[in-house]
């Protein structure tokens, strides 16, 4: 089965096209939670490694490395978005499957740019912080 | 969701993550995830749904995080 369906294709393709810089993608492989019950026989690391590869795909600015549990990974599977191949701290955690799918292709067009998409009045907020800020969201693929 | 992935790029002290709640139940159930999407800073859950970003911003500043 195809990961993207032929119009979010398009939409995706144009999207990463727009890549001020080039944007790299870590799935990181380890230990996994019992799924709940209904997800069948679902492979979530492998599923995970084909929809990542199913982007680097699309675009030349977006690359992919699979790496077996790296360090700064809390639960597996994982992808790291990495602008210039830098880690600032971005995650997903776990398959980013149905409406999520968005959510990582969001991050990968946030980190090809150069400039933030948030408003000065947040950056300047944002440049006061003193202390480190870990933020976790909750999400869901439908 | 954007919002806490564009807050880690604009901000070397901030790190942000997407979390499956229905793939990690444990940790979900931990941060007594019962809507989403749900928001959680520095391992205490804070709100449930999408905020504009500068109430996404005042409400990780907060002085109750520090």
């Amino acid at each position: 089965m195809p990961v993207f369906r032929p119009e979010d294709e398009i939409r995706i393709r144009e999207l990463l096209d727009a890549l001020e810089r080039p944007v790299e993608l870590l799935v990181a492989h380890g230990p996994e939670e019992t799924p709940l019950p209904g997800a069948g026989d679902l492979d979530f690391g492998a599923e995970t490694q084909r929809i990542v590869e199913a982007l680097a795909a699309l675009s030349a600015n977006v690359t992919y490395r699979v790496e077996e549990e790296p360090d700064g990974f809390e639960r597996y599977p994982a992808v790291a978005v990495l602008p210039e191949g830098e880690d600032v701290g971005i995650r997903y955690y776990g398959l980013p499957w149905g409406y999520e799918l968005s959510s990582l292709v969001g991050a990968v067009v946030e980190a090809g740019k150069r400039e933030s998409s948030l408003a000065p009045e947040s950056l300047e907020a944002l440049a006061a912080l003193d202390r480190d800020l870990a933020l976790d969201v909750f999400v869901t693929p439908t | 969701m954007l919002l806490a992935y564009r807050c880690a790029l604009a901000s070397p002290r901030i790190r942000a993550a997407a979390i499956e709640a229905t793939e990690f139940p444990q940790l979900a159930d931990e941060m007594e995830v019962r809507a989403v999407p749900r928001i959680v800073v520095n391992r205490v859950p804070q709100w449930d749904g999408a905020v504009r970003e500068p109430v996404f911003v005042e409400r990780i500043l907060a002085p109750a995080f520090e």
